[in-house]
């Protein structure tokens, strides 16, 4: 476990210093700044627009860091052949894709932190601090770890540039799978269509349930067991795509 | 230091073929090696015969396509048999945001130095490899010299038993070769195993306890540099330029030929040279000079990568 902690302490090191890092955390971190100039509206229509701008800007630069930084954290060692001297050591595949991962997850929870720690600051100023914040702004960090999970998986197999594609097209249709797939389920007659459809929607991460973005802004009350399952789900799914990076990567030649 | 009885490396019929096309590409063909501990082996070959092929199976980064490889009597799948390792790859790359000092630094964490030890261990190699002035800069602000060097210390970290250094002088000036012979003996010295490429063949034949050449993916030579050579001492007689007829008559005493501009030298046994002589003088050719000459290591090498 220490060398998978050297190993993620060295990917967040590389990370923090990559443009897009800084570029998209910035952009975020001004859109939610920038939300404090909603005073046109009531207070508790300015309280809502917020929470809803604020987790909307959370969850689209959590997504875009997962798919930018993690596609592209082990094909840049091997590129760059950083990798030879590491895993000439003794280390196993395993730790490096999952240090990897971590320091991936870790650099983007850093971002994320930061605009958390800024939406926090908005909401204590207007008296309208509420812990649910705390929890669906969890959930996002459990949703970035699965589709951080699925780039990293896809770039152990193919190119950074068509890991990082096919992982936003998998987390668009992670975010719409419930709302467009059920329906496209009961619409396809074909037997083999069908269950080539009900595969991929079962292979396919349900995003949809991290998102608990309408119950913060309409104050709805989510069930502790369901907030469970959730959390189950998503640290299950994460481990198995990393399972199966981890496997792909011990079979690669370098 | 090395007490151990066991080959440092042992391949057994290890082989590479890499797909390409219908039949695929023979990187390493069938290869038997045994290295033993405390020996610094050379390892050679012309570009592309498979050398930095069998040093990635070693080292577990491609799987063998058959045979079986052995470090310090472990088998080389199995990351474990690394433990005991240090590794410098051919142009060695480093994150560039990072100091020599990280650099040692994180690879003897990654190596199991105790954090109590890790300090004055790394200050000891950046030291021995002379980067203490520039420990504190970045990897990117430096020479492809200095980046061998950061290389070289990296490869250094934990105390390995066996050392596998590819091109190590690749990007030294002289000072800096000269420096890593110095290191290489003085790790044979502590009794480590060294297990070098290199194409510098005169750096090979000066620290090289053995060498085994490879060409086209397969063995063609092992054994001490003199060994290796021919043991065949021969004359190179220069004399001037020669006709068709003179030519045929020194192809008849077993005579090799080397025709260069407005003269000529003529490779010989040295029991055949009075036969030389005797056509020599014959056809009114002078004698320029007459040197005895023994196969070099790199004249070796081209013969038998040839």
């Amino acid at each position: 476990m220490n060398r998978v902690m050297i190993l993620a302490r060295l990917t967040m090191m590389e990370n923090a210093r990559k443009q897009v890092f800084h570029v998209v955390t910035l952009l975020t971190l001004t859109v939610v700044c920038a939300s404090t100039l909603l005073s046109v509206f009531t207070l508790g229509v300015q309280v809502k627009i917020l929470k809803d701008l604020c987790m909307t800007s959370i969850l689209f630069c959590g997504g875009v860091l997962a798919v930018a930084l993690a596609s592209t954290a082990i094909p840049s060692e091997t590129e760059s052949r950083t990798c030879y001297p590491i895993l000439a050591r003794s280390v196993r595949r395993s730790e490096f894709v999952l240090g990897k991962y971590l320091g991936t997850l870790g650099t983007i929870y850093l971002g994320l932190l930061f605009i958390a720690g800024a939406f926090t600051v908005l909401l204590l100023s207007r008296q309208a601090f509420d812990v649910a914040m705390i929890v669906a702004t969890g959930y996002v960090f459990l949703e970035v770890a699965v589709v951080a999970a699925i780039a990293v998986a896809l770039s152990t197999c193919t190119t950074p540039a068509v890991a990082a594609m096919v992982s936003f097209l998998l987390y668009v249709a992670g975010m719409v799978k419930m709302a467009y797939f059920e329906p496209m389920i009961d619409g396809v007659h074909n037997p083999a269509a069908k269950a080539l459809v009900v595969g991929f929607y079962h292979l396919l991460p349900n995003l949809e349930s991290f998102n608990f973005k309408d119950a913060l802004v309409h104050n709805v009350a989510v069930p502790a067991g369901y907030l469970a399952q959730v959390a189950i789900y998503g640290v299950c799914y994460a481990s198995l795509v990393i399972v199966l990076a981890s496997s792909v990567f011990a079979r690669k030649e370098l | 230091m090395m007490q151990d009885t066991q080959p440092a490396v042992q391949t057994s019929g290890l082989s590479k073929v890499y797909k390409s096309g219908k039949l695929g590409k023979v990187a390493v063909d069938s290869l038997d090696l045994c290295v033993n501990c405390g020996e610094v082996f050379g390892f050679l070959g012309p570009n592309g015969a498979g050398k930095t092929s069998t040093i990635k199976m070693l080292l577990g980064f491609i799987r063998p396509t058959c045979g079986e490889s052995y470090l310090l009597g472990r088998t080389a799948s199995d990351p474990d048999s690394r433990r005991d390792i240090g590794y410098l790859p051919e142009q060695p790359y480093f994150h560039k945001f990072m100091t020599p000092r990280e650099v040692v630094s994180t690879h003897a964490a990654l190596a199991g130095v105790a954090r109590r030890v890790r300090k004055s261990h790394v200050d000891e190699i950046i030291e021995m490899v002379g980067l203490t002035e520039l420990a504190r800069r970045p990897v990117s602000k430096m020479s492809k010299g200095q980046v061998q060097r950061v290389g070289i210390a990296q490869a250094l970290v934990g105390d390995p038993k066996l050392l596998i250094l590819d091109e190590p002088a690749s990007g030294l000036d002289p000072i800096g070769r000269y420096q890593m012979r110095d290191l290489i003996l003085k790790q044979r010295a502590a009794g480590r195993t060294v297990f070098l490429s290199s194409h510098l063949l005169s750096e090979i034949e000066t620290v090289c306890d053995r060498v085994a050449v490879l060409s086209h993916g397969k063995l063609v030579a092992i054994g001490a540099p003199g060994e290796i050579k021919r043991d065949d001492e021969h004359l190179a007689v220069t004399t001037g330029a020669i006709s068709l007829e003179v030519e045929a008559r020194l192809v008849g005493v077993d005579a090799g030929l080397r025709i260069l501009e407005g003269e000529t030298v003529i490779t010989i046994a040295p029991h055949l040279i009075y036969d030389l002589i005797d056509i020599l003088r014959q056809f009114d050719l002078p004698i320029v000079s007459v040197i005895p000459e023994r196969e070099s290591l790199e004249q070796a090498f081209l013969r038998l990568a040839a």
